[in-house]
């Protein structure tokens, strides 16, 4: 009986220390939080009064009151009610199941002990009916300015925490790689860069892989922006130089801009990029260019070139619009101004077609081509029926808000945004009603709450997918060492 | 009984092993203190360390001894070992930055080996090592250029083993602490108090309630030097950089010294005389570098020896170098002794090295 007494006793003690290890039973320090931080809110991520999609991950999160004690927080959607006890609030994945097979929004009620006094609050998820595409997929990179190490393209299921990698630098020596982009959030159409030695653009269509030059002889760069086309064969992309600069002024970081840009577009099935000399000029710049839900016109944004970097804050990009002939793959030469930097104060980046065709989502900065940077980058929907602009106030925070992408269902969309820290991208959906109403957004779901206190990356280009895609960062890494490149002409 | 002998023997063995391990690196780190420090600023273990920068030896010590004295800003410390450092870029970066913080830039330029620009100013680029990469934020932290200062802290880190090392955290809480970016500096300082290390001094830098009066002085003197107008620029534009600090606040004399010496390292002297103040600072080094252009374009008087505040006993040494020059037809065997610490030599014998 001895033996087995110290055996159980030894158990417990070794179940104390992997739980202290584990981080489960560590303590952590929540501080700073309050005004002029990045922890405003009492909780973090910030899911007081969000709209979540009915097949999302559990929403874990952690209290951010540093002196605050006796946590215990209560779930309840119909007749399903949950009570948890602690600091952080960490679900079990068939609990959460359960709370959300009520179809109902959640009521939570919080109360701690903080200061002697025992403080309450009762706030809501709202549970929206319409899913979100299970698939995220995005870039992780320090925003180190002009240069990268350790580069990933990751995908995330958002109904669970599972994560693969679609390409990373180990498989592709350390080689810079641009985001990964579905088309209308097709899993089986979607594309990405690997630059630099035996890089090329990666097309994923059908679920073939292939490593394409994207450039012939006439273009002032292989391609950099673009969107392929909704049938597949064709895709549009911007041709850019692009230049890094740096901002003295306090606090406003890198500023990225063209000093020349043109559109062209791919044939992927004949190998063969088409040119255009109406977007040739030397004297206006285009660039983002992108279908429309129909593939028969393609947005892009478009300014006067200007003396950069001096004029750089004169930057100011429209958003028009030309016919696109899906036969031929050419570009109509007049183009339709459908919202005028020169007429209003601005300068709108990557425009975005919903699936179902009704809105446009854009953003709109000061001035120039790199959003990112930029806190006053809001996010704007053109809905396509009316030419009605939505502001989007529930959505945009006073930081960037901007690399936005649609669930295939036009009901939600993700973003990047640098709300709270104001250095590092995080994702975040929006609910759009029917009407083009906005829900509160919410940030990506982790299964540790305090992931994002220890992310030094951003997550860039967040980009929704209805399946997963069907290549991995093993197959990849094969393309770039053994294929050669397919060229164009 | 022979199995208990074996069991003792082995057991001594083992203590032997461990003691000597042991022994071995308690040495290690009493010989290599900053390559411990150096590691722990880093964020990884002494083998992950080892992995990283090779095993210690004494020039790393000294390289690392720099780096790890400069992030405390102990100048002194730094001004010591640069003086055990051997011809170096970042060696050659410090002791310019140790001398600067002392008002010594300029006349203690030439005592020391200088690798033209890159030992004010360290080259960040494709080909830059990331231990310099590293280092490169400091200048900029001191001169108060914080967007430079940050974006070479995030390169340091961004090519660093660990990602997260204290150094880069700290450096980017303070750039951001001092631009007033507080939203950015709470991340980084909410990561530094969960740090059993770093923990106090996150604590002492939430801000502003947490501020003693020492530190807030700290951070307002920091942001008198800040640029009061926007620019954007290159990375790379390290003069149009320092002049725009200089534009907000023409009393910067740190900011002034390191474009002059930037001006004269790299041989400009038209550049030198436009940026040159003489109310502002003087040192003999930019009265020789004045005679050496007013030579060239004949204003070698009075009245700019006097508007340049160049000393007859200057005016007299360079008399003399000239006629060494001129009769050993530019031979520097006889100048080397007597000018070789002299801004003269450094114009008339320096030579860029063409790396391959």
């Amino acid at each position: 009986m001895q033996p087995e007494k110290k055996r159980v006793e030894f158990t417990g003690i070794l179940l104390g220390v992997l739980l202290l290890l584990s981080g489960c039973g560590g303590k952590t320090d929540v501080r700073p939080v309050g005004g002029e931080t990045d922890r405003t809110g009492f909780i973090f991520p910030e899911y007081c009064d969000v709209t979540i999609p009915c097949n999302i991950a559990p929403l874990n999160f952690y209290y951010t009151e540093p002196e605050g004690k006796h946590f215990v927080t209560t779930f309840t959607a119909g007749e399903h009610s949950f009570r948890q006890k602690g600091r952080e609030v960490c679900w079990r994945e068939k609990d959460w199941a359960r709370l959300l097979s009520a179809h109902t929004d959640i009521r939570v009620e919080s109360s701690y002990l903080a200061g002697g006094r025992q403080e309450s609050f009762t706030w809501v998820i709202h549970v929206s009916e319409d899913p979100i595409d299970p698939c995220l997929t995005y870039r992780l990179i320090e925003p180190g300015f002009e240069v990268w190490d350790d580069l990933e393209i990751v995908e995330r299921n958002l109904e669970s925490f599972q994560t693969r990698l679609l390409s990373d630098w180990s498989h592709t020596a350390n080689n810079c790689m641009n985001c990964h982009i579905h088309s209308q959030a097709r899993g089986d159409l979607s594309m990405f860069y690997i630059r630099g030695k035996n890089g090329g653009a990666i097309l994923n269509r059908n679920g073939s892989l292939r490593k394409l030059t994207l450039k012939d002889s006439s273009m002032i760069s292989p391609t950099v922006y673009g969107e392929i086309h909704p049938a597949g064969r064709f895709g549009v992309f911007s041709t850019n130089i692009i230049v890094p600069g740096i901002h003295s002024f306090r606090g406003k970081r890198m500023e990225v801009f063209d000093t020349a840009s043109d559109l062209c577009v791919a044939d992927f099935d004949n190998n063969r990029m088409l040119t255009f000399p109406a977007s040739a000029r030397k004297d206006v710049f285009e660039t983002f260019p992108v279908f429309s839900a129909d593939g028969n016109y393609v947005y892009y944004c478009a300014a006067p070139a200007r003396q950069l970097p001096a004029q750089v804050e004169q930057m100011h990009y429209s958003l028009v619009r030309v016919p696109f002939d899906a036969q031929t793959g050419s570009l109509g030469a007049l183009a339709d101004t459908l919202w005028s930097a020169h007429a209003n104060a601005g300068s709108v980046c990557h425009p975005k077609a919903s699936p179902d065709g009704r809105w446009l989502l854009f953003t709109l900065a000061d001035y120039g081509t790199f959003p990112i940077n930029h806190p006053e980058c809001d996010l704007r929907m053109l809905n396509l029926q009316t030419g009605e602009i939505l502001t989007l106030d529930a959505v945009n925070a006073d930081k960037s808000d901007t690399y936005h992408s649609w669930s295939s269902n036009s009901r939600w969309f993700a973003f990047a945004s640098k709300r709270g820290d104001g250095m590092f991208g995080k994702p975040y959906f929006s609910h759009v009603s029917p009407d083009g109403t906005c829900g509160k957004p919410f940030l990506l779901p982790q299964k540790d709450p305090h992931f994002y206190d220890n992310m030094l990356r951003s997550f860039n280009v967040p980009d929704l997918g209805d399946a997963p895609v069907s290549f991995d960062v093993g197959q990849v890494g094969r393309l770039w060492k053994d294929t050669p490149s397919e060229p164009f002409d | 009984m022979p199995g208990k002998k074996v069991k003792w023997i082995i057991g001594i063995s083992l203590a032997t092993l461990l003691l000597v391990a042991g022994g071995s690196q308690v040495y290690f780190l009493l010989r290599y203190p900053y390559f411990r420090e150096y590691a722990r600023i880093n964020g990884v273990n002494l083998v992950q360390a080892r992995e990283t920068w090779g095993h210690p030896s004494e020039i790393s010590e000294v390289a690392m001894g720099l780096a790890v004295e400069a992030s405390r800003e102990n100048w002194e410390a730094v001004a010591r070992i640069a003086a055990k450092d051997r011809k170096s870029e970042v060696g050659t970066y410090y002791y310019n930055l140790a001398n600067a913080m002392k008002g010594q830039l300029a006349d203690r330029l030439m005592d020391y080996y200088q690798p033209f620009e890159r030992g004010l100013f360290l080259p960040v680029g494709e080909k830059s090592q990331p231990f310099v990469i590293a280092c490169a934020s400091d200048v900029w932290f001191a001169l108060g250029e914080m967007s430079m200062a940050e974006r070479d802290a995030m390169l340091g880190m961004l090519f660093s083993p660990a990602h997260n090392g204290s150094r880069y955290l700290k450096r980017l809480a303070e750039t951001n602490l001092v631009t007033g970016n507080y939203e950015t500096a709470s991340k980084y300082l909410r990561m530094l108090a969960n740090s059993p290390a770093d923990r106090k001094w996150a604590l002492e830098r939430f801000p502003e309630t947490n501020w003693s009066p020492e530190y807030r002085e700290r951070i307002e003197r920091k942001r008198a030097l800040l640029p009061r107008f926007d620019l954007v620029h290159g990375m790379d534009q390290t003069q149009l950089t320092l002049r725009v600090l200089l534009n907000s606040n023409p009393s910067n004399k740190m900011a002034l010294d390191y474009l002059l010496c930037f001006d004269l390292l790299t041989k400009n002297l038209d550049a030198f005389v436009a940026d040159y103040a003489p109310s502002l600072t003087s040192s003999h080094l930019y009265e020789e570098a004045m005679l050496i252009f007013l030579t060239a374009k004949g204003g070698m008087n009075e009245e700019n020896f006097r508007h340049y505040n160049i000393r007859e006993e200057t005016v007299r040494r360079f008399n003399r170098f000239v006629s060494i020059y001129q009769r050993d037809k530019g031979s520097s065997q006889n100048i080397v002794g007597e000018f070789g610490k002299t801004y003269w030599y450094y114009f008339y014998y320096a030579a860029r090295k063409e790396k391959s």
